[in-house]
């Protein structure tokens, strides 16, 4: 049995609701808004996690009369950086055969700049008659001059004969090899750094002493006396371990590893340049992974080399986090005494809604305003003084009349410190009035209650600003540049030598070293992985930071919606 | 104890709670005086740009009796000199107690001297005899150290004896201009009683040892052409031009070219006043200019600069300062900048040519009869009509700048008309600051525009779809997401957009045009076909989900457009070459040939994109807010009344949330204009006045990060890098009160609703 069923006009498509169209236009708004984040942080994170992942490394086999060759061999190693279409600056229309056909190339890493004297090499797919993987193409890191590939031939050890790449001793000769060298290089850097530089800091002191004594000779006879011996007891010192590190640096290049390179030259590498090795080719995904962590270690753990292009970022991460902290300790006590003072203690008139308003509108005062003050304030005037009132044996060199850590961090809590203040009001002001009357009530006193009552419910507040203040305070570079950081530290901030924390040294700081690496440094397409990485770990700080901040915040929601009574 | 003691507050309790009432106040205004003070601190750093000159009067001596025609001074201002009219100098010892030193050059050689003048850049004296010869004395200082302090030690040396002119005829006035391998002298006698000027150019003479002698090389006669008798000469320090006024008014310049002196102009810089007459002319410093006045005591300068349709520099009037009250009796250039004193009678003033402003202006308690700039620009010699010498110490320590300098056009040496121009340092030494701040803020502009180009679109419409259409869940994903983008390190953004974005566009210009259009169209003719559908097919994408149907669409449209780019380019974009006649589809070669600017890679477009990442979340975040917040009975009743959800978001929220909105634009302006380490590292940082969208620019900010670490401290860049902060604090500040005033009134508003 059938039943008609009518048609109900709802259904019809003549129920058009007026600018449907324009709803999804604005929907366009949010897509593209949203894709661009998680395509841009997508990008930052394969672009930076794929710097420490080993990469089959390949060998070309390059056509006759081919523009890619070096120097007449027809061959070429190394690793694929890119792939890419051929990008022709005039692009002809007007015929000809291959006009308008695009055609493909990879950009190839050759390493062996001290051979080639270039990093990297395009090469048209053309041009290509072969492509191998030879599993025993060795990845040589070495001390200069960035990376090598090339074929082992033999080991050349003092007093023995050499041990060709066919026996089966040279692998684990090679290694033993290695990690000697490298424990070579940590004692050469433990005298010539913390040893002779302890003993550099004590001369420049005594120096000072003596420029001071100078001044009266006869009253400081004595004094003088003992100060030249002391110093020279402590030359003496210093070129006993000067030949200790002289005799050490020595060792390093007594034994050397001979390498062919793809285009037939061969290389005689002294040990001690080699800083790690492997054969790309051999490894297995386990192996992959293995080394993948140990170059993210060595990012995380070591200095740099090759003008910040090899080696690690460890001086820039240490910067950035002693500075964070300092501009922390610095920025917390100021900013939540403002804050309570304004919402506690200040009557709520005009006046102090303007200065609200105008504490407000200071966190959107471009942070390069803040460096500005901070090199004419704190690095010319207060520093200057300092230096004339308390370093002036040191002049004209400045101790703390140029930019250090120290005014560095004094700079950013400036720029952070409307952020505390305002997260601080934010959270006095949430605290519900039943909690203080009732304190109040009990017998409190006001400090009594904002001690043991507001500040402990606001608590969770007032960290959320701090940690928006670290996470602002940690991505700043602008100001920074005015007031202390720099390229390439010979020190660190804070170290073992008396008095520990050198507040006026300069610093490295991870914002800055992107900066500098991406835009000064003289091979940027060899330093762009390091930018890459640096780039990844300074997000990854910041979004910590910041996700840290926004969990706090829906922890104190719900408690305050539990707790109030 | 007692019940009352029992109910008595401690009285630690109560010191405390003073001390801490006390405590918090007084740290807590310090704290924000502080940091408003940041403010006042940089401003007042920025004072001392727009202080005149102070003068203060150090001492005066009595000079010997005499007729003094000349007053010089040494670079140090310890050993002023005066030649007497027969040519004897005499110096005065300031700081020591020496006698006064007197010389008299070319005794030996036994002529008549009947003319001289003074040479202050080489500090050398040409003198002219009766019988038509020359010499120059060299005044040689030379500071020496006598028991721990410094003095001023003087020699002079004369040179030898040439000829110039008419043979036997006396030498009635004499100049010359003097480089280091070449000199042009001009001389001014009379033949039967008419003025005729000679001149002799000379040459050092190409000596293997090095500093040979100057020799003869080219002589001269160059009076036939005036009309009426020569009056001033001057000769300029590369020795190829003069400039020669006449009695009724007319100035001739001739310049050397192909090694003779050809006349290149004659002009009359008073043809428009009262006075035709040109009572005073001398250089200016370089010797581009020369600074004029007239009997009325109008006071101007022209300049040397290339007209617009000319090949040679010519002569114009580039500034004109405030009248004396009669010809000037005096003048003097300062060695260090293009300062001059000038005056009459007891009136001094101090006027810097390039700014066209009186540093100093003053009356002085005697009449003046000749005085000198000292050579630092520290001190200022008058010597009175009673043979009083007076000495006056001169602290002007930005004289190049003014209110115009920053923030008006100034003409500068050389330049055909009026600019605005930014351009610190130079390579040359006689290279002058431009300080115009215009360019720059034109630059920050130019940015800001174009970030919000990109960044208001996206954020507002995003902001209306999420508050109106979304879900509600999707906040919880949106506002993180948002929170995440606005911490997002400008240095990352600034790399990204320089290293990988703009190399990655720069040849893809259609691409991303096309790009736009697809993204833009194709979500609404979506949109449109969806709504065309059957309710049936229609339901699929259940309403508050059309963004997620979107990104499909999204990839599409971008990936089209990506792709069909070259092949617009072929169709529009094609230029061809001039010399090989090939048709070639380049944007990179269409844009400059088609609109005559420029493209570089690094350009607005991509700093705004970049830029307006960090603007996006700011925007939207508030934007969302105030569109959230506007009150649900409004948006209920308007759906209950049948409009559609468009037609309630257009008609009632967006008008309702509009001064929220505004705020919200307002904000993310303010940190578009600060925003620093994306323009530097995206932009080329050269200082532009176009709105091109395909070159870049140079913002406050920048100038700031890129030149104040090299700036000296306290000197002029310094200041005016300050003055550059100060400019950007007021914009910032300025827009961010308005913002959050406008915010407040809005709560305001809504409380009542």
């Amino acid at each position: 049995m059938e039943q008609a069923v009518p048609k109900m006009k709802y259904f019809g498509t003549g129920n058009k609701p007026t600018g449907e169209p324009f709803v999804w236009c604005a929907a366009m708004g949010l897509t593209l808004g949203l894709t661009l984040i998680v395509s841009l942080m997508g990008l930052i994170l394969v672009k930076g996690v794929a710097v420490f992942w080993p990469d089959r490394a390949v060998v070309l086999e390059l056509k006759p009369g081919s523009t890619a060759r070096l120097g007449g061999s027809e061959y070429l190693a190394g690793v694929v950086t890119k792939e890419q279409k051929i990008l022709r600056r005039a692009k002809d229309i007007s015929g000809g055969e291959d006009a308008g056909r695009e055609r493909m190339e990879w950009q190839l890493f050759l390493g062996n700049k001290d051979i080639y004297g270039i990093s990297f090499k395009y090469v048209d797919y053309a041009d290509i008659s072969r492509t191998a993987y030879p599993e025993d193409l060795i990845r040589i890191e070495r001390m200069e001059y960035g990376d090598a590939f090339g074929f082992p031939v033999y080991l050349e050890i003092a007093g023995e004969d050499p041990i060709e790449f066919s026996s089966a001793a040279f692998l684990p000769r090679l290694h033993a090899l290695v990690r000697d060298v490298s424990h070579r290089w940590d004692e050469i850097r433990k005298i010539e750094r913390d040893e002779i530089g302890a003993i550099n800091l004590k001369i420049e002191r005594l120096r000072l002493r003596k420029k001071k004594l100078d001044r009266d000779v006869a009253q400081n006879a004595d004094a003088l006396e003992e100060a030249a011996l002391k110093l020279t007891d402590l030359q003496n010192r210093y070129n006993v371990l000067a030949a200790e590190a002289t005799d050490l640096r020595q060792q390093q290049s007594r034994d050397a590893l001979v390498y062919q390179l793809a285009t037939d030259q061969k290389k005689r590498l002294p040990v001690g340049e080699v800083v790690h090795f492997y054969f790309p080719n051999r490894l297995n995904f386990i192996d992959r992974v293995g080394l993948f962590f140990h170059r993210l270690w060595v990012f995380l753990s070591e200095t740099p080399r090759e003008a910040n292009t090899e080696g690690g970022a460890f001086p820039a991460i240490f910067g950035t986090f002693v500075m964070t902290v300092l501009m922390s300790v610095a920025v917390m006590p100021f900013g939540v005494l403002a804050a309570i003072y304004l919402r506690e203690y200040a009557k709520q008139g005009i006046l102090v809604r303007s200065v609200r308003i105008a504490v407000n509108n200071l966190a959107g005062v471009p942070s390069i305003v803040f460096g500005v003050f901070g090199l004419g304030f704190f690095v010319y005037f207060v520093g200057g003084s300092i230096d004339r009132l308390f370093y002036s044996d040191a002049l004209p060199t400045p101790t703390f009349g140029t930019g250090g850590i120290f005014w560095a961090s004094l700079t950013l809590a400036l720029l952070t410190v409307p952020v505390v203040i305002v997260a601080t009001e934010e959270a006095l002001a949430s605290v519900p009035r039943g909690v203080r009357e009732g304190s109040l009530a009990c017998g409190a006193s006001k400090w009594q209650t904002i001690l043991n009552v507001v500040l402990p419910a606001s608590a969770p507040g007032i960290l959320t600003g701090l940690i928006l203040a670290m996470a602002r305070g940690a991505s700043e570079v602008a100001p920074l540049m005015l007031v202390g950081v720099v390229k390439l530290a010979p020190t660190l901030p804070v170290d073992g030598l008396f008095p520990f924390f050198h507040l006026e040294r300069k610093f490295m700081h991870l914002g800055f070293y992107i900066y500098d690496l991406g835009f000064q440094s003289p091979d940027s397409e060899a330093a762009k992985p390091m930018v890459f990485a640096a780039t990844l770990l300074l997000i990854a700080l910041v979004v910590v930071l910041n996700l840290g901040a926004v969990l706090v915040r829906q922890r104190l929601r719900k408690k305050i919606m539990a707790g109030a009574f | 104890m007692t019940a009352q003691s029992r109910f008595q507050t401690a009285a630690s309790t109560l010191f405390l709670d003073r001390f801490m009432t006390r405590f918090i106040a007084v740290g807590g205004i310090s704290v924000i005086a502080a940091v408003l003070g940041i403010f006042l601190f940089i401003a007042w750093q920025t004072l001392p740009l727009f202080q005149g000159a102070k003068i203060r009067r150090a001492s005066s001596v009595a000079l010997p009796e005499g007729d003094y025609a000349v007053l010089g001074a040494d670079e140090w201002g310890e050993l002023p000199f005066v030649v007497d009219h027969a040519g004897a100098i005499s110096f005065i010892d300031l700081v020591g107690n020496r006698e006064v030193i007197s010389v008299y050059p070319g005794r030996e050689l036994n002529k008549d001297i009947t003319a001289f003048y003074y040479n202050r850049i080489k500090q050398e004296i040409i003198y002219g005899t009766s019988d038509g010869h020359f010499f120059i004395t060299g005044i040689h200082f030379r500071p020496f150290y006598e028991a721990n302090s410094r003095r001023i030690d003087v020699k002079t040396e004369t040179g030898p004896l040439m000829r110039i002119g008419l043979e036997g005829v006396p030498v009635e006035r004499i100049t010359y201009g003097a480089g280091n391998n070449k000199m042009l002298v001009a001389a001014l006698q009379t033949r039967a009683g008419k003025a005729v000027i000679h001149t002799t150019t000379l040459v050092k003479e190409a000596s293997l040892f090095g500093a040979g002698q100057f020799i003869t090389a080219t002589r001269f006669e160059i009076t036939q052409t005036f009309s009426s008798e020569p009056s001033g000469i001057l000769v300029n320090s590369q020795g190829d031009g003069i400039v020669i006024s006449t009695a009724e008014g007319k100035i001739y310049y001739f310049a050397e070219s192909g090694g003779k002196l050809k006349l290149h102009q004659v002009f009359e810089p008073f043809d428009d006043t009262a006075d035709r007459e040109i009572s005073s002319m001398d250089y200016l410093l370089g010797e581009v200019s020369v600074v004029l006045t007239n009997p009325q005591g109008i006071n101007r300068i022209f300049s040397l600069y290339v007209p617009a349709g000319n090949i040679e520099r010519v002569f114009g009037p580039t500034k004109e300062f405030r009248a004396l009250d009669g010809p000037a009796a005096f003048y003097s250039a300062s060695l260090r900048n293009k300062a001059f004193l000038i005056g009459r009678d007891n009136l001094a003033s101090l006027r810097y040519g390039t700014t066209e402003v009186v540093r100093w202006e003053e009356r002085l308690p005697f009449r003046i009869r000749h005085a000198v700039v000292g050579g630092k620009y520290d001190r200022l010699f008058f010597l009175d009509w009673e043979n009083q010498l007076h000495i006056y110490m001169l602290s002007d320590p930005h004289p190049e700048t003014s209110y115009r300098a920053f923030f008006g056009k100034l003409w500068y040496e050389g330049y055909t008309e009026p600019a605005y121009e930014w351009q610190s340092t130079g390579g040359t030494d006689d290279f002058e600051q431009k300080l115009s701040l215009v360019p720059l803020i034109i630059g920050t502009l130019k940015g800001t525009f174009f970030a919000m180009l990109f960044a208001l679109p996206m954020a507002i419409l995003g902001a209306l779809y999420t508050s109106q259409f979304a879900h509600p869940r999707f906040k919880l994903l949106v506002k993180p997401m948002m929170e995440i983008m606005a911490s997002l390190p400008s240095v990352v953004l600034g790399f990204l957009a320089a290293l990988w974005l703009a190399p990655l566009i720069e040849a893809r210009v259609p691409s991303i045009l096309l790009m736009v259009i697809l993204i833009l169209g194709s979500s609404f003719l979506f949109g449109a076909f969806w709504t065309s559908l059957d309710m049936r097919h229609r339901k699929w994408i259940r309403p508050g989900y059309e963004w997620i149907a979107l990104i499909p669409v999204l990839f599409v449209a971008s990936w089209v457009g990506w792709q069909l780019g070259p092949l617009l380019e072929k169709v529009l974009f094609v230029t061809t070459d001039p010399n090989t006649g090939l048709r070639i589809a380049d944007f990179r070669l269409w844009w400059p040939e088609v609109t005559g600017a420029s493209f570089e890679q690094r350009n607005s477009l991509v700093v705004g994109f970049m830029m307006a990442f960090a603007v996006i979340p700011i925007i939207f975040t508030i934007s969302e807010d105030s569109l959230s917040n506007v009150p649900r009975a409004l948006t209920s009743g308007s759906l209950a009344l049948g409009a559609s959800r468009w037609q309630t978001a257009i008609g009632v929220v967006l008008p309702t949330a509009f001064p929220g909105i505004f705020s919200a634009v307002m904000v993310g302006l303010g940190r578009a204009v600060g925003e620093t380490m994306i323009v530097v590292m995206a932009t080329g940082n050269t200082p532009v006045m176009d709105m091109n969208i395909f070159s870049g620019m140079r913002t406050l900010s920048a100038n700031v990060a890129v030149e104040l670490p090299e700036a000296p401290y306290l000197g002029t860049l310094y200041r005016s890098l300050f003055l550059g902060a100060t400019v950007l604090f007021v914009m910032t500040f300025t827009v961010n009160t308005i913002a959050e005033i406008i915010r407040q009134r809005l709560r305001e508003k809504y409380k009542t609703v």
